[in-house]
């Protein structure tokens, strides 16, 4: 469907990345500025690549090799920008039918009324953009986008602009739209819970390269790296060295702390004991525990306790680790117990099946 | 011997219209070009627009007059077809649009530049040309600030004294535009011509800039209503 290998090369930023997209709706996440506006804006021709191609439905659109570079307009490419970027002066009918002024009229009255209705607009055909929720701005914006068929359709950043409950109530309807749309999708996003709510496959971005690009179940649980574990949201990440091998699980040393933790063997993956590896665990997996000396159950004691609305989110300090080197983050679901208190003792217990294993390549640098 | 007062308010009409229409499609197309260029020269292309603006109007007409001269490029190349531009009804045409070009490229690049680029990158990927682009969104869009640009720029051109006179004269039937005739109309000791010809002047004056501030009114009013999304 579309293939694209884009190099862009500026002062102080690089852009690399190959990308190759299915009928699906394929997410790229990632810090900002990481080059995931830019990578869109060289697909539908608004920027330049210095070098690559791109390739679209076995069209090329770009090829730094034959000097090909077809105009915004001849691609058939369909953006939803950031703000929507909707026609300030055009009714909502106007913006819609733009792209297809050359048809013969019934058939573009036809076209923008069908598009109204699979939006659920219809009743807003007459009004201008300023008039509208962002909400509604937004499903003006994907009709518009649609209006000339495009063989892809890429999304930068559509929902940051919009309070939580609207958010994830147009996920629920891009997620429909997917589905009724007959073509590919390409998400730009940073936040994590969108990604992974939308993607089918997920590229994790990083300083204009591609970190890791997967489904998105082997991106959350097994990540390529150390940054993609850690921009994928597992933020505690331990140094750790291979002890003991098992036949489905590893025993891993934990030098900081000063004691060893068990987890599942990662798939995929050959370890041997010695080999220097990186642990991690997602801070909603840590558990506080009545356990005393049970496997993977650390003792530990509170540095911080932040009361949220269904979680309360904690730094736990370990007892073996004295000059507070790793302090291990925690988010746990309230409960009827009483909240931990600030310099409270207690037990951790970190579940070895999500405890995430990343052995340590020599490319990787020491975050 | 004095003319009719029809005769330097016609003059003034035919001059001011003229001139105002050159200067509108020449000061867009370079207010637009400008708005997009980003090459090396921007600071100094912008600065030649801008100079008959910051110069005394006499010194541009007096650089225009050796142009255009006997003995100018300018002249020369008029000669070449038998055709002398200074001291004629034309000459008020040039001067006025040189000293109205600066006001009009000024203030439509910045109404272009105003308008967001993203709005223009939609429309390109929706199919639309550039020259479609520049009529449909890029000029609508722009259109209450070009619109007070071509006012000031009338204005400016009916204003224009110095670089007229240098360039077109004072030949009572063809050249004298009101403020030139106001000007030698005193010299000459005729008060109240000089008198009824600023009335007219200043009239014009404060319909257009009635006008500019109708313009921008609407012009704020459309911005306030376009960043508050529902």
């Amino acid at each position: 469907m579309l293939n694209t290998k884009i190099k862009r090369v500026l002062p102080g930023f690089n852009l690399d990345v190959e990308l190759s997209l299915e009928h699906e709706l394929m997410v790229i996440l990632g810090p900002s500025g990481a080059g995931k506006t830019m990578t869109l804006q060289c697909i539908a021709g608004l920027t330049k690549p210095s070098e690559g191609y791109i390739e679209l439905g076995g069209k090329v659109l770009f090829d730094s090799a034959t000097g090909i570079n077809l105009p915004p307009q001849k691609r058939r490419v369909g953006f939803v920008f950031q703000n929507y970027a909707l026609f300030p002066h055009m009714t909502i009918n106007e913006n819609i039918a733009y792209s297809i002024r050359h048809l013969p009229k019934p058939e573009k009255l036809d076209k923008v009324s069908w598009l109204l209705d699979m939006m659920n607009i219809g009743a807003l055909s007459g009004r201008y953009p300023r008039q509208l929720s962002a909400g509604q701005q937004q499903r003006v914006a994907i009709a518009r986008a649609l209006a000339p068929d495009p063989e892809v359709l890429l999304f930068d950043e559509p929902f940051s602009a919009l309070d939580s409950q609207l958010r994830e109530r147009l996920e629920l309807e891009l997620l429909e739209l997917q589905r009724a749309y007959n073509g590919s999708m390409l998400l730009v996003t940073h936040d994590l819970a969108e990604g992974y709510k939308l993607g089918t496959r997920v590229a994790i971005y990083h300083a204009g390269r591609i970190a890791q690009c997967d489904t998105r179940q082997n991106v959350f649980s097994s990540p390529a790296d150390r940054t993609v574990a850690r921009l994928t949201g597992v933020r505690n990440l331990m140094n750790g060295e291979i002890s003991r091998v098992e036949p489905s699980c590893v025993f891993v040393q934990i030098p900081a702390w000063g004691l060893e933790l068990k987890a599942l063997s990662p798939s995929g993956k050959e370890l041997s004991i010695g080999h220097l590896v990186t642990v991690g665990i997602r801070p909603e997996y840590v558990q506080i525990t009545h356990a005393g000396n049970a496997e993977n159950v650390v003792k530990s004691s509170v540095l911080q306790a932040v009361e949220g609305i269904t979680n309360i989110t904690y730094r736990f300090k370990m007892d073996s680790d004295q000059q507070e080197q790793h302090l291990l983050n925690a988010s746990c679901p309230k409960t009827n117990d009483a909240m931990l208190q600030d310099g409270e003792p207690c037990n951790l217990y970190l579940p070895p099946e999500h405890l995430i294993v990343i052995p340590e390549t020599t490319t990787t640098a020491e975050m | 011997m004095n003319t009719s007062l029809w005769t330097p308010i016609w003059i003034s009409i035919k001059t001011v219209c003229t001139a105002t229409v050159i200067t509108f499609f020449l000061g867009i197309a370079a207010a637009h070009w400008m708005s997009r260029y980003k090459g090396k020269l921007k600071a100094v292309i912008d600065g030649i627009f801008i100079l008959p603006m910051v110069m005394p109007p006499t010194v541009v007409g007096y650089w225009l007059l050796t142009f255009f001269g006997i003995n100018g490029l300018g002249g020369k190349f008029f000669a070449l077809f038998n055709y002398k531009l200074v001291f004629t009804w034309q000459a008020t045409v040039v001067a006025a649009v040189i000293m109205s070009f600066p006001l009009m490229y000024m203030t439509a690049k910045g109404a272009f530049e105003q308008v967001e680029p993203n709005l223009q990158s939609a429309a390109r990927t929706l199919g639309a040309g550039e020259w479609r682009i520049f009529w449909t969104v890029t000029l609508p869009l722009a259109w209450p600030g070009v619109a007070a640009a071509t006012v000031l720029a009338l204005a400016r051109t009916l204003g224009e004294f110095g670089t007229t006179l240098m360039l077109a004269g004072n030949i009572r039937t063809k050249t004298t535009t009101i403020p030139v005739d106001i000007y030698f109309s005193i010299i000459s000791g005729d008060n109240h011509r000089a008198q009824v010809l600023a009335l007219v002047v200043m009239g014009f004056s404060f319909v257009a800039l009635a006008l500019v501030g109708f313009w921008k009114n609407r012009s704020n009013r459309t911005k306030g209503l376009m960043t508050t999304d529902g």
